[in-house]
């Protein structure tokens, strides 16, 4: 069951900025592209909470299908699946003990800590719009990009011993991830079920009013109505996803991306060159471009 | 809640709840709280002030009227706050302190309060939310398998999102508080430990949805381990990690190790025993075919003879812990063997402490023995 997700069909996406920030790191310290043990386990526990998320994520929304397929609780039950994200975070938390350092312990903890906060952020609203944005941007960066921005931070304080490193490779992280999940958000409108592999529109339905919602509330004032009540009427869910696509929230979503981007790409470009460093700058695009 | 715990078939608070004389158990606790320094409820303070749980307080009202396990548990936090007993946190306190200060190193020893490192209290603490963290985690229910009189679907969905959310608030402290003992070795001890747990509460579960039908064919040993998992590991590993933290030898680390498992063992089994050695004319006294007994029972039989006298004695299973079945139990020798497995762990825990000096501490910890094992 704790297997079911590591099936190699995920995009692997965090392990993969992880591994090539550990490389340009190096090589901006050392010029040695060899990455460590260490820096490889922190790749692997960062896919490993990650997932452990998913599966709580998936109790908490009662979600039936990720990745294409159906969700570890369809399948084993509610009870069950929970017990596999707690077991997929200790054995997370039992290889970040053997990396042996307790910085890296302490920056990775403070991801479970933000994954958690983030969560309940998502809980509760904020009436006042602008204050409402701002609560949006935070729950974005406690969900999705302080993993990101963590993992990174790790592997730049185990590839090399300038500060100056460690604040790059955490900003690029930060900024990258914001820009993904605004986009992830964006596709929750614009893209079909089959395609992205979970239902559509799934964050309305929930109650959540994401980037593209808040700027189209700006348009529509009459959303926020709706957005108070968490699209809890009959008949909501499909009207505020009217608004939207009539709005341009998802342009003005896809927008702020970009401008995370170019702010994670200012940061990684202060690190020597390196094909590393060069593939973390057009990942910043593919962010951007993604459909799925 | 604990109600809701023993009916699991674990807890502690079952001890509190009733048995054995009660007077003399919260005797042993007051007067062990003494020598630690304070009372050890102070767990959950920090983590109930918080935004977190206040809210998920506020949110748990709707609950009410369902049945949801999550409102028992959240029941217990508010109501039975006298009787919460924190033992594992009181055990940890206490076997740091009859370890005393260390010998390795001499340059801490400032940090010191009633003789416990703050390390160790922090340790302490630690060891009581990841406890709580899976009481929370253990009342998740099974959405698919709901009947209409547990309320409304979207309640329990509801219940279930709390119980999620406030077990992993509770699990992430934890880690947040063990990052911050920096201490790679005690990371590591008690992240095993949490992965035991995991494992045992999942036995434990597999064997709960089979309640009422026929339980695997398990033998006594594989139910030592599956307990060991799901009741002792994380006390046993928090022993050993309060003497890491004062770097105590390797030889003391597994004696305090040796404590918390054999202890924990002891209460297991002692609390699986008394609807057997109670006298008892209830009819409805009701006890788990996963019980030490039960298992034992099973082993003496074989398999077939103990199926057949199930069927024969209530014909379904559903009637089980009614008063024949028990009886039978009773009568074989199950009862005193389980007795003897009993008092076998009580005197492992007893021997793992005489590596210890003489001290209150240590007195106390051998009168939580006592007291969890039914001796008097």
């Amino acid at each position: 069951m704790c297997e079911y997700y590591f099936d190699g069909k995920g995009k692997a996406f965090r392990p993969m900025i992880v591994v090539l920030m550990a490389r340009a790191c190096n090589i901006h310290h050392n010029n040695s592209r060899e990455m460590q043990a260490s820096q490889r386990s922190v790749a692997i526990i960062a896919e490993m909470i990650h997932t452990a998320s998913l599966v709580h994520d998936d109790v908490i929304d009662d979600a039936n299908s990720r990745r294409g397929k159906m969700t570890v609780n369809q399948i084993w039950g509610e009870r069950k699946a929970v017990l596999a994200g707690d077991f997929i975070l200790s054995a997370a938390s039992v290889a970040l003990a053997r990396i042996g350092n307790t910085t890296i312990i302490s920056v990775l903890t403070q991801v479970i800590e933000d994954l958690v906060r983030g969560e309940f952020l998502q809980l509760g609203s904020k009436e006042n719009e602008n204050e409402r944005f701002a609560h949006y941007l935070e729950k974005t960066f406690k969900k999705t990009a302080s993993l990101i921005a963590n993992s990174c931070k790790a592997v730049s304080i185990l590839g090399c011993p300038d500060p100056k490193v460690h604040e790059i490779a955490y900003q690029y992280g930060k900024n990258v991830g914001i820009a993904f999940q605004l986009i992830d958000d964006v596709l929750d409108f614009t893209s079909c079920a089959d395609h992205l592999g979970k239902p559509t529109a799934a964050d309305l339905k929930l109650g959540l009013a994401t980037g593209p919602v808040l700027f189209a509330c700006r348009q529509f004032p009459e959303m926020n109505a709706m957005i108070m009540r968490r699209f809890s009427k009959p008949g909501d869910v499909e009207r505020a996803r009217k608004y939207v696509l009539q709005s341009d929230g998802v342009q003005q979503t896809t927008y702020l991306a970009q401008r995370y981007c170019h702010e994670a790409t200012r940061e990684i470009s202060k690190l020597r060159p390196s094909p590393e460093r060069d593939a973390l700058i057009q990942l910043t695009d593919m962010v951007l471009l993604r459909d799925k | 809640m604990w109600g809701a715990v023993a009916r699991r078939g674990g807890g502690w608070r079952g001890l509190a709840a009733g048995r054995p004389p009660p007077a003399a158990w919260s005797q042993v606790v007051s007067e062990a709280e003494k020598i630690v320094g304070y009372p050890t409820s102070f767990m959950s303070l920090r983590c109930l002030l918080s935004d977190e749980l206040s809210n998920i307080a506020m949110q748990v009202r709707k609950l009410v009227g369902t049945r949801h396990p999550l409102l028992d548990t959240a029941r217990g936090f508010v109501y039975d706050s006298r009787n919460n007993l924190q033992m594992r946190g009181l055990v940890v306190l206490l076997i740091s302190k009859a370890a005393g200060p260390s010998t390795a190193d001499l340059s801490f020893q400032h940090n010191m309060v009633s003789g416990i490192y703050s390390s160790q209290r922090s340790l302490a603490e630690i060891t009581e939310l990841i406890h709580t963290a899976f009481l929370v985690h253990r009342g998740i229910v099974n959405i698919g398998e709901l009947k209409s009189c547990d309320g409304p679907l979207k309640d329990m969905q509801f219940g279930n999102k709390m119980a999620v959310l406030s077990g992993d608030f509770l699990l992430a402290n934890a880690c947040t508080s063990l990052a911050q003992l920096q201490n790679t070795k005690v990371v590591e001890l008690i992240s095993s430990a949490i992965g035991d747990l995991v494992q045992g509460i999942y036995y434990e579960n597999s064997r709960l949805s089979e309640e009422n039908c026929l339980t695997d064919d398990i033998g006594i040993s594989t139910w030592k381990e599956q307990v060991f998992l799901s009741h002792s590991a994380l006390l046993a590993k928090s022993c050993q990690a309060a003497m890491e933290l004062a770097k105590h030898s390797a030889e003391m680390q597994d004696m305090a190790f040796q404590y918390g498992k054999h202890m924990s063992m002891s209460h297991k089994l002692h609390s699986d025993l008394q609807p057997f050695v109670k006298e008892s004319s209830n009819d409805t006294v009701v006890f788990s075919l996963n019980s030490a007994p039960a298992v034992l029972h099973q082993e003496f039989l074989g398999r077939e003879a103990w199926i057949k006298q199930i069927k024969e004695e209530k014909g379904e299973l559903k009637y089980l812990g009614k008063k024949c079945l028990r009886d039978a139990i009773g009568a074989g020798r199950a009862v005193p063997a389980a007795l003897e497995l009993c008092r076998h762990h009580g005197a492992r825990a007893l021997a793992a402490l005489e590596r210890f000096p003489p001290s209150e501490a240590r007195a106390a910890l051998a009168n939580i023995v006592g007291a969890a094992s039914g001796r008097s």
